[in-house]
């Protein structure tokens, strides 16, 4: 029967692959394969060269998203699912970016902490090439298949800590609610595909807008396909796993984690948001709205309570979720079909939404450089042990200023810039909706500067509780992971036109708006 | 505003469906089931012999990875097959790109076997 189903397949024509267009995603396979390679035949000897592999890899790969970016045109294979354009470029270069400064806070680390190595990097490699491949995805299954590829070694990666308990109930939570959330979507997903009879977003898009008022079925398939994006994102309510995770994880894991994993389910969201369905703004508006104000409120007011600075900086990252969310809640459909002036707004928010994730994954990367520089001395993730760092690492102190400034908003740190997208996304609509979502964002950034500036206070001010005054000492990896995130958390605060050149991108064209 | 609500009504309608359904086929059943429990009908079931022990006894890990060695070959035969079939309109293209497949799994096993996963001690 099987046979003669195959057979009725049709006939069968070679899709023609555009090697140079697929080729940072093949860079990364390839590493990541020859890395297996290395361990199977050397085992744990090769341990320093997969360090170096696996950086080289990295970095290897952006120079086909340098010359594909230089190149300019859009490139389109399996019949438009799987897209290059300057957005999924832009994003793969965020990715390669994170995941080599995430190699470089690993490598101590991991070597010190008695962990397996070469797994650990071909892990992290595998997940960079599922947020690889999402940023071109355009398609339900391509988009279904990036996202369990990024996220399945991530599960693993989070319980690097195998004889600690803590970190076993980190994966534990987060393969529970990742599969939970998986399922949700999955669900959705084929809903989707259900009304509109094509997994290819530009087909569901003219498939869901084609009525009036939303079906029940597309209605139930976008909050489905939106609750599974919201864990991922860990927007409230779906933020439970975010805290125990983040502060389970190995220190390099939660940056990779709070960083690159949020921002591939963002870049998710946004493909399916922005191709796939724009036109029913009725319905995922309201929803979003909801996600983003909770985000902010609940993530910031819970920050303040935290004793443990990786838990406070779990909470600022679902903060920073909600700051991220708000300019999709006023993409409206009018917008790509009304042509003209609208089109702007939508390209506006997304624009926001990518400036602020390039901005806050430097600032939260190095952050948790600090934060792992510092265990590297106190041996504990108690805000109480940073009591008069400034005594005896104030470079390390500097920069640890500079980052959480830079995630409050201050400027002439990157983050100022951010925010400042973000509000322009939300007020040049000229909806009520919109202006109470940017009054929030205001109002919220003032409360997150309370904890922020706490962590800063003692710090600066506080004097050293146990007088041991040995500096902190950094090795030569670290120090430059948190040389990179400062620079350009420097350099986006200072000439915000460099980043806001590169996020000069648009969802819309594809979909003939 | 009405028409959010009427729209996310759906969902909330769709919600109360899934738990009604759970709870109706639960009752359903211990309606219509006979219910006369004997002391043999409580104990676990153990192929058939006495059951030795208590229900939470530990199994060795190794059946977990095991299992999941096998489910590479599971996978790999459920992508083979259709393949195998129509392998003459694939040509060398399909040969090249199972070839890959086959690759990156058999590295998988060969992974397990270099760990010493498949030594049972």
């Amino acid at each position: 029967m099987l046979a003669a189903l195959v057979q009725a397949g049709g006939s069968f024509s070679r899709p023609s692959v555009d090697w140079h267009a697929a080729s940072p995603e093949l860079i990364l396979l390839g590493v990541g394969v020859l890395i297996t390679v290395i361990d199977v035949v050397w085992k744990q000897r090769a341990r320093s060269l997969v360090v170096g592999l696996s950086s080289v890899g990295l970095l290897a790969a952006l120079v086909p998203v340098v010359t594909l970016a230089v190149d300019g045109t859009p490139r389109s294979m399996f019949g438009g699912a799987f897209v290059v354009d300057d957005y999924a470029l832009i994003m793969k270069a965020i990715f390669l970016l994170s995941a080599y400064v995430v190699v470089l806070m690993s490598t101590n680390y991991i070597a010190e902490g008695d962990y397996w190595e070469n797994e650990y990097y071909s892990m992290l490699l595998t997940s960079v090439l599922g947020m690889l491949l999402m940023t071109s995805a355009r398609d339900l299954i391509s988009i279904f298949v990036a996202l369990e590829l990024l996220s399945i070694p991530a599960y693993m990666l989070a319980t690097w800590r195998k004889r600690d308990l803590k970190s076993n109930e980190a994966g534990l939570k987060y393969y529970l609610m990742g599969v939970f959330a998986s399922a949700i979507m999955l669900y959705g997903m084929s809903l989707l595909y259900g009304s509109a009879g094509t997994t290819l977003l530009t087909g569901i898009n003219k498939a869901v807008s084609a009525t009036d008022k939303p079906t029940a079925v597309v209605t139930l398939g976008v909050v489905f396909v939106l609750i599974g994006f919201a864990f991922k994102v860990s927007a409230v309510p779906f933020h439970t796993w975010a805290p125990d995770t983040y502060e389970g994880a190995p220190t390099p894991v939660t940056a990779f984690l709070s960083v690159a994993s949020k921002a591939a389910g963002f870049v998710g969201l946004m493909n399916i948001l922005f191709v796939g369905l724009i036109g029913r703004s009725d319905v995922y508006q309201p929803l979003i709205w909801i996600l983003a104000a909770a985000s902010m409120i609940v993530g910031n007011t819970v920050a303040l309570r935290q004793t443990n600075i990786v838990r406070m900086l779990a909470y600022s990252s679902i903060a920073h979720a909600g700051y991220m969310l708000a300019p999709l809640a006023v993409v409206s459909a009018d917008v790509v079909f009304a042509g003209g002036g609208s089109v702007v707004v939508a390209d506006q928010a997304l624009r926001a939404t990518v400036t602020y994730l390039a901005i806050y994954a430097a600032a939260n990367l190095g952050a948790f450089a600090v934060v792992i520089a510092v265990a590297r001395k106190i041996r504990t993730a108690e805000i109480d042990g940073y009591q008069g760092l400034f005594r005896y690492a104030p470079g390390l102190t500097v920069l640890m200023t500079i980052f959480l400034f830079s995630l409050a908003g201050i400027p002439p740190l990157g983050g100022w810039f951010g925010k400042f997208r973000v509000l322009e996304a939300l007020i040049s609509p000229g909806t009520a909706w919109g202006s109470t979502l940017a009054l929030l964002v205001v109002v919220n950034s003032v409360v997150a500067l309370y904890y922020y500036g706490r962590v800063a206070v003692k710090m600066w001010v506080e004097e050293v509780p146990d007088g041991d005054m040995t500096p902190v000492r950094v090795p030569v990896s670290l120090a430059a992971a948190l040389g990179l995130t400062a620079v350009a958390t420097l350099a986006f605060g200072v000439g915000p036109g460099l980043i806001g050149h590169f996020t000069e991108v648009s969802l819309l064209a594809g979909i003939g708006g | 505003m009405s028409e959010f609500l009427r729209s996310y009504l759906t969902v909330a309608i769709f919600g109360l469906v899934g738990l009604a359904l759970v709870g109706a086929f639960l009752g359903l059943g211990r309606i219509l089931r006979p219910d006369h429990p004997t002391p043999q009908k409580l104990e676990s079931y153990e192929s058939g012999v006495d059951p030795t022990g208590d229900t939470w006894s530990q199994a060795n890990i190794r059946y977990y990875i095991f299992a999941l060695l096998f489910v590479i070959f599971d996978v790999e035969a459920v992508f083979i097959f259709p393949w195998a079939i129509r392998l003459d309109a694939y040509g060398a293209f399909g040969l090249i790109e199972m070839g890959i497949f086959i690759f990156i799994l058999l590295l998988g096993l060969i992974y397990a076997w270099r760990k010493g996963v498949l030594r049972w001690a």
